[in-house]
């Protein structure tokens, strides 16, 4: 039996969305003042319009329920599922309006791609656009990274009552520590730590190859950022490529590689647990993974007679590699190498490495390296189970923050996330094919945009077909949420608007006998 | 011409002449499959971003060359010394035309001296038109929609507090 929403429960999920759309509003001020700072009026103008917007929807929002009471947990899931696409809704308004979009959908498709940390980009021209406008792109990136609903409860912007079935339902089962809200004000930290150290250490690399200080600044910030959120969005159209330098390479590989463990990992290593991060069944899985990944990758990049020497391996090869893992899409390729220098083989790994992902409980997407190594331990579990006699009972045990037995549930929904990314990745492929892409290139595409790894060949394009673009944006949305968040919405809102049948009392007649059904 | 002639014998030790260059736009290099791999090129196009030095303290640099034509934005990184920088007045960026030069040199799919690098080796630099700086004047008017705004939603959120405290 599908429980429906009421209308008290359609007026508390306007109510808390009213809060989210007021929390953009505070985004769009971090652009509005930079606009102000670098006297780039025409943004200025933009972002203030934005945020008056936000401010008034959100307050009018806000008035569906004046006192909304405790989140129950199906509001929870239509809140959080809603959260990304309502924000996207905004947060595309002052990037529409400046000009780099070719239609309103490529706009919706950046800030969808933005908060969702995909961090694939139709923008035109990126070079020449305004401070104001790369900062929004990436406070979109942070916000998106950490987790709307980590931001907002840091923040206090839901207050008190909100905070466990929000965390939960934003597809996070990681407690780092017991308190919600502690959980996630200590990512916020060791998120900031991180991007503060990677700014100044990129910041003085780009100073010495020449770059402009406020530049090198402004860009060394964004990177770092883009970097552990493991997002994306680079400044300049040529991502990585542009710095032409393999220090801050070295540097942004490092950041994303931190970005994609674990928050919970962090807690742990700070207590002194350190034997944990290499007990960790992640750790393990990630590095029988990766050196498979690795040997298949170069020794299929090798077969190309333009990228087979070993300093172009080590160097490409090893950084869109780690790219692709954390998912977030940097790149030191041209999109006309990927597509005729790689070879198809390789090409196809950098997929299957984007597909799988990394770390659960970090800011990577994919199917995430936990669940994984989940279904590996379950084939051994079955495998055992095979071998062993009737009477013996098979237990097989892995470590993820402590020693845990292997049990059903945890099989099922790690089997259940695996298989939707799948279907989404085939369908996604599907839908490429029938624009009339080709087929690699096509399953390519799919995966970037359902991992979230964003590393795109360019059937994502300015101005590509609307029925693609709304699928990409779909397969985005639903990969962040890890679909269960998403599936459980669509399935609650069209069982709300499909009318209850109604039994009407029927008069049978049977042996002159009324039965009243 | 007649038999013996030295100017009409043919030069049998003269190896092939590889001087053919190729005009060609930005965009059509962006695409270009591993034919065009070592060829010489002439590309014309804006200047934008940064001179980035190949390493610190080096006479070589990259700068970025972006095309020209109307709807493209399509690059070609381009490996030049930097004494031959020193032509740029302007890199584009917001509010910035940048400097329009015209190169010529050796396009490089993936380039060996740059550990597979898509790049161009500039052997000559020449500037077609100086860049420029476009004055955008503040205009208050402009402000005027989002400060109403601002200030309807402000008087929103205070009616939202104010009923809220009278229903407790």
């Amino acid at each position: 039996m599908w429980q429906r929403f009421s209308l008290y429960d359609v007026r508390v999920i306007g109510h808390y969305l009213g809060m989210l759309v007021l929390f953009s509003a505070l985004l769009m001020v971090v652009p509005f003042v930079t606009a102000l700072v670098f006297q780039e009026w025409d943004p200025a103008y933009r972002y203030l319009y934005s945020i008056g917007i936000a401010l008034v929807v959100g307050s009018l929002l806000r008035f569906c329920r004046i006192q909304p009471g405790k989140l129950n947990r199906q509001q929870a899931l239509a809140v959080v599922g809603l959260a990304w696409i309502v924000l996207g809704f905004f947060c595309s308004i002052p990037l529409y309006n400046s000009g780099h979009y070719l239609t309103y959908l490529d706009a919706l498709f950046d800030s969808v791609s933005g908060i969702t940390t995909t961090g694939a980009s139709l923008l035109v021209d990126l070079d020449h656009l305004s401070y104001a406008d790369n900062m929004f792109r990436f406070m979109m990136h942070l916000l998106g990274g950490l987790g709307l609903i980590v931001v907002a409860l840091s923040l206090g912007v839901f207050g008190k009552r909100a905070g466990a079935t929000l965390y939960t339902s934003e597809g996070r089962s990681e407690h780092v520590v017991p308190n919600v809200i502690h959980t996630t004000t200590f990512i916020a930290k060791v998120t900031a730590w991180f991007v503060l150290v990677g700014t100044v250490v990129v910041s003085v690399m780009m100073l010495a190859s020449g770059i402009e200080p406020v530049r090198a600044v402004l860009q060394s910030l964004w990177v770092a950022i883009s970097g552990f959120v493991t997002g994306g969005f680079a400044p300049m159209q040529q991502s990585v490529f542009y710095y032409h330098s393999f220090p801050i390479e070295v540097v942004l590989m490092v950041l994303m590689l931190l970005g994609t463990i674990s928050f919970v990992i962090y807690s742990e290593v700070l207590r002194g647990r350190v034997r944990e991060f290499f007990r960790d069944i992640e750790t393990r899985t990630t590095v029988i993974w990766m050196v498979a990944m690795v040997v298949v990758f170069t020794a299929s990049l090798a077969a190309s007679t333009l990228f087979s020497d070993v300093p172009t391996l080590l160097r490409r090869g090893v950084f869109v590699l780690v790219s692709a893992f954390t998912t977030t899409g940097f790149s030191v390729l041209t999109t006309n190498q990927l597509l005729t220098v790689v070879t198809s083989g390789a090409f196809l790994t950098l997929a299957l490495v984007m597909a799988v992902g990394g770390w659960a409980g970090s800011t990577a997407g994919g199917i995430k390296i936990y669940r994984v190594g989940i279904i590996a331990k379950s084939f051994v579990s079955t495998i055992k189970e095979a071998v062993s006699p009737d009477s013996a009972t098979v237990v097989v045990a892995y470590n993820h923050v402590g020693r845990r037995i292997l049990s059903p549930s945890v099989v099922k929904e790690a089997m259940t996330i695996f298989i939707m990314f799948v279907i989404t990745y085939v369908i996604g492929a599907l839908v490429g094919i029938a624009h009339g892409h080709e087929a690699t290139q096509a399953i390519y595409e799919s995966v970037c945009m359902t991992s979230n790894g964003g590393m795109i060949v360019g059937i994502a394009s300015p101005g590509m077909p609307m029925t693609l673009e709304l699928f990409y944006i779909l397969q985005m949305w639903a990969g962040r949420l890890e679909f269960i968040t998403l599936l459980a919405l669509i399935v609650q809102v069209v069982v709300s608007v499909i009318p209850r049948r109604r039994f009407k009392a029927q008069s049978v007649t049977e042996n002159n006998e009324e039965i009243q059904l | 011409m007649l038999r013996g002639s030295t100017s009409s014998q043919v030069n049998v030790s003269q190896l092939p002449d590889s001087s053919f260059i190729y005009d060609i736009t930005i965009k059509e290099l962006s695409t270009a499959d591993s034919y065009m791999d070592g060829q010489t090129v002439q590309v014309t196009g804006e200047v934008v971003g940064d001179r980035i030095l190949s390493e610190p303290g080096s006479s070589d640099c990259w700068i970025m060359l972006q095309s020209d034509d109307a709807g493209d934005d399509s690059e070609v990184a381009v490996f030049m010394p930097v004494t031959a920088s020193e032509s740029i007045d302007t890199y584009g960026a917001y509010g910035k035309r940048g400097t329009t030069l015209q190169v010529r040199g050796t396009f490089n799919l993936a380039c060996k001296e740059h550990q597979g690098a898509s790049d161009l080796h500039s052997d000559s630099v020449a500037v077609v038109s100086r860049g420029s700086v476009e004055e955008l004047d503040f205009n208050f008017m402009r402000l005027v929609p989002g400060l109403v705004l601002l200030m309807v939603g402000s008087l929103l959120l205070i009616a939202f507090d104010v009923i809220r405290e009278r229903q407790r």
